[in-house]
């Protein structure tokens, strides 16, 4: 790969051509670079091998109280000025929007400082590593069918306002998964890094194919509630659901999330401490928001009592607070807790497994969809690796089960949390990570089985 | 950009590629949401950019720019083979694609009205004057418009020698209401739910939905649906409205006739099928009346085109028939896998950036006889649900739950009380095993899903479903709490 094409000096020199644009009360330049390369492969080949460079430039104006958005993927200067009247003469035709705070001031936010998780060798990963790094999965999977992705990339953003809003700041990301597929039953790993010599090809592949062989001769599990162990892949998704339907100020407002009525109250075990904090050491993201706001680490559960949300400067007003700085670009879902991080515990795995006396270990949790957003009812399936625990013992395989269970009662009765922390990418997106350990939760309901 | 990717493939040819494609895409979209009498998002958006394909040694290669001058079409090119290069130390099977002749030609979708030409006061307006109409009550929290408009035209040239311009525009609405009363959240939408509706097409599809009409009832029924009991457990008859009709075809039918999903090419992250190449010709996928196409020719359908992004000419193939699986999605390099020597022309890219992939064109469930009241009419005890409200489903599309916005019991063959949080689960080909009447032509329309998303890195494609409402018997109902 190339690297990045656009950095903080070209950024700052493009916004700047614009952000005076006559006719306007307040310009914002957001722009967002990168470059990316996805090697991807399935039935034990590489099957899709692809490298892209982006860019998208977003130009907030307002006028008259008035705000409209024009995006450009060419940083030309006859483009930029092209979204900038193109932005203007649609917010001369909006209505006036009286919820609106203006842009941001530094001098009322703060300046922003980047947090530069970057590495160089990521940022350059050719398609020949991202080959080789197949290649030592597969090795790993002792001749079992394996798919999965090896990725590699750098991202830039650069917000720039005309109150002076001036940030700059990048991060990489690697990331590796494998599906084992020895013809009788699945096994998943993966592992995720912003840099590249982090990451352990063989481990992945070698865990994969360990849950697969040990999946042989699944049997039914019945449906109903059990104790259960879930992997950090399983927690991650939870807590991606979790974040989505309830930790933003505008689900909050508008009587959406838990927090609307539970904010103070206790609404997880007190082992459970959850925030959004970009500057974890896990996790991966950048130090503003995409108003330049800097953003802060905000506690959305604190020892088991529900404290958020994540605001932007609009919810920020709304509820007289401070803004924390995650906007996420769209005032229509609002702010998002964009790098949530679940604290560690003390439990080994094993330790996790052993305080079980019939339950199930769950590796990851598949095609997950909101049921109820204030309960936060999730539904879902179990995939590649589901077993049963039987007198503190990983037992026999059984076959994927539906769950129907409500986030916040799977925290309530949790009962211990892992020490090793893993960090993962989201599944649909390019920004953001979130961070957990394996936790043990003492109820969790399963409402139905499937066939494999 | 012609100039720019006959340059590309020039490149991509030299440097050892032995198929080439490069496909720019230019594409102006506009999203519009309006809130009570505010305006929630005005946004414009433009983007331009290409992307090239390669084969060499039987192995895939793919590079893509947004920058468009002519120069990059040789580093953009030189990049791809770079990447085949790499492709090709990790290959089992080399690629092998069945022949398709080099279509030369131009297509646009068709429309009435330009909906870029349509001012934003006036698109403002409609929206404002629906959403009014929606607070029908203080318990209304949310009372939202949307509108979406994209038009994308996409060029395709390959080293075979084909050369086509196609030219899209889609066009949708649609208008939300979400009430609240303390920790019990309810929302009802029109046409259909998260953004609405969108067809290939302008402005009058729009004006045709007339919102604004349709707004109180919205309202209304989000209002009662805070109080209305929840809807009952057990295993009964099932009406389905053509709005869930069109989810339960999109992920129990589309996405597990999908060549390569079957294949395993999608297995680490969509999953896999339940369906194999062995199952063509004899699988029972459901009863004697469920006829499923897939069909890009169908007319206002997202996933209607004139050649698809491997330059295939847009096809009409049966998935099931009778009841009887017969069909896949194929693509030039899966197609030979199902015994066909041509491909049926499902390849569609999100965009520039991205790599080609068997994507939904429009699959439709055909129409049977009778009205929605004739559906009604012969259930005793049952439950008719509406509008999807959520979807969930296993990686081999086997086991799902679905959730609607809204049903009402059926008792005696007539509508009942209104019930909320309904849901529904089954084993695919069991379910559809249980169809035993599908409604007329009469009540068949082609419903666009604009978000399936697929793919690593994902990509969101919009889809067609041609469908009328449908019955299904022996089927588990009951409440998502």
């Amino acid at each position: 790969m190339s690297g990045l094409r656009v950095g903080a000096d070209e950024a700052r020199a493009a916004a700047a051509s614009i952000l005076d644009w006559p006719g306007t009360d307040g310009v914002e330049v957001t722009i967002h670079a990168s470059n990316a390369g996805v090697t991807r492969y399935a039935n034990s080949q590489i099957i899709q091998n692809t490298e892209r460079d982006e860019l998208r430039v977003y130009v907030r104006v307002v006028t008259g109280g008035r705000l409209a958005i024009a995006t450009t993927n060419q940083l030309g200067r006859d483009r930029l000025e092209r979204a900038a009247a193109h932005a203007l003469e649609a917010a001369r035709s909006s209505l006036p929007d009286e919820g609106f705070t203006g842009l941001a001031d530094p001098g009322q936010v703060g300046r922003a400082e980047a947090i530069g998780r970057l590495d160089d060798e990521t940022a350059g990963t050719p398609a020949t590593n991202r080959a080789a790094a197949v290649r030592a999965i597969l090795a790993a999977t002792n001749g079992a069918s394996a798919a999965g992705v090896v990725e590699t990339g750098i991202q830039a953003y650069g917000v720039f306002n005309s109150n002076g809003i001036d940030c700059f700041d990048s991060f990489t990301r690697a990331i590796a998964t494998a599906l084992v597929d020895d013809g009788e039953a699945t096994g998943w790993g993966e592992t995720s890094s912003h840099a590249v010599t982090d990451l352990d090809w063989e481990a992945v592949g070698r865990l994969a194919a360990q849950k697969a062989a040990a999946g042989h001769g699944a049997g039914d599990a019945q449906p109903g509630d059990y104790e259960v162990v879930l992997e950090a892949p399983a927690v991650a998704t939870l807590l991606d659901y979790l974040s989505y339907v309830g930790f933003g100020a505008k689900q909050v407002i508008d009587g959406e999330s838990f927090l609307a009525t539970r904010t103070g109250s206790e609404v997880a075990a007190p082992s459970v401490t959850i925030a959004d904090d970009a500057r974890h050491p896990r996790s991966v993201g950048i130090g503003f928001d995409f108003e330049g706001v800097p953003r802060r680490r905000v506690d959305l559960i604190d020892s088991g009592i529900a404290r958020g949300p994540v605001t932007d400067l609009r919810t920020a007003a709304q509820m007289d607070v401070s803004p924390s700085g995650h906007y996420s670009g769209s005032n229509e879902f609002g702010p998002y807790a964009s790098n949530v991080v679940l604290e560690v515990g003390d439990q080994s795995y094993e330790d996790l497994v052993g305080s079980v006396d019939r339950g199930l270990l769950v590796t990851r949790f598949h095609y997950v969809n909101v049921l109820d957003r204030p309960s936060t009812l999730l539904t879902g399936m179990t995939r590649d690796g589901t077993f049963a625990i039987r007198d503190g013992a990983i037992a026999e395989p059984v076959r994927n089960l539906r769950f129907s269970q409500s986030v916040l009662d799977a925290l309530g009765s949790v009962t211990g949390i892992g020490r090793d922390l893993h960090a993962f990418a989201p599944d649909f997106s390019s920004f953001g990570s979130t961070v957990a350990p394996a936790i043990r939760v003492g109820r969790f309901h399963f409402s139905s089985g499937t066939t494999h | 950009m012609e100039d720019l990717l006959e340059a590309a493939l020039d490149a991509a040819v030299s440097a050892g590629a032995s198929y080439a494609d490069a496909r720019s895409v230019e594409s102006t979209s506009e999203a519009l949401s309006v809130r009570g009498e505010v305006v929630e998002a005005l946004e414009r958006s433009d983007s331009e950019g290409f992307g090239v394909r390669v084969l060499v040694d039987g192995a895939w290669g793919f590079a893509a720019s947004y920058d468009t001058a002519r120069e990059s079409a040789a580093s953009t090119a030189a990049a791809a083979v770079e990447v085949a290069r790499a492709t090709a130390t990790a290959l089992e099977r080399p690629v092998e694609l069945v022949p398709e002749p080099p279509h030369r030609a131009a297509w646009s979708s068709p429309l009435e009205v330009d909906p870029f030409t349509v001012s934003v006061e006036e698109k403002v307006g409609l929206l404002a004057a629906a959403t009014r109409a929606l607070v029908v009550s203080p318990a209304i929290r949310i009372a939202r418009g949307t509108m979406d408009v994209l038009r994308q035209r996409t060029i395709f040239l390959s080293s075979e020698g084909a050369a086509i311009d196609q030219t899209v525009t889609h066009t949708g609405a649609g208008i939300e209401a979400t009430a609240v009363d303390g920790s019990e959240v309810q929302t009802r939408s029109y046409p259909g739910s998260f953004r609405g509706h969108l067809e290939a097409g302008g402005y009058e599809i729009v004006r045709a939905m007339d919102l604004a009409a349709h707004a109180e009832r919205t309202g209304e029924e989000a209002v009662a649906l805070l109080t209305a009991p929840h809807c009952p457990a057990g295993e009964t008859t099932l009406v389905l409205d053509g709005h869930q009709v069109m989810l339960q075809v999109h992920e129990s039918v589309g996405h597990p006739t999908e060549l390569d999903r079957v294949l395993g090419m999608e297995a680490a992250f969509a999953g896999t099928s339940f369906v194999g190449i062995p199952d063509l010709g004899s699988l029972r996928y459901g009863s004697e009346l469920v006829n499923i196409t897939s069909d890009a020719t169908t007319p206002g359908g997202l996933g209607t085109f004139a050649y698809d992004d491997e330059g295939v000419e847009a096809q009409r193939v049966d998935l099931v028939r009778d009841g009887i699986l017969v069909g896949f999605q194929t693509s030039r390099e899966t197609a030979a896998a199902a015994g066909a020597d041509r491909s049926n022309g499902t390849m569609r890219a999100e965009g520039w950036e991205n790599f080609p992939l068997i994507r939904m064109t429009n699959v439709n469930l055909l129409p049977g006889r009778g009205s929605l009241d004739d559906l009604l009419a012969d259930v005793d005890d049952g439950i008719y649900m509406a509008t999807n409200k959520s979807w969930s489903i296993d990686d081999k599309r086997k086991n799902f739950q679905f959730g609607c916005e809204i049903a009402w019991e059926i008792k005696k063959g007539r509508l009942g009380r209104m019930v909320r949080n309904p849901r529904y689960t089954g084993i695919t080909p069991v379910f559809w095993a249980g169809c035993d009447a599908i409604a007329g032509p009469e009540e068949w329309r082609v419903w666009g899903t604009p978000n399936c998303g697929k793919g690593q890195p994902g990509q969101t494609m919009r889809v067609g479903h041609g469908t009328a409402p449908a019955r299904f018997r022996n089927v588990s109902t009951g409440t998502a709490q």
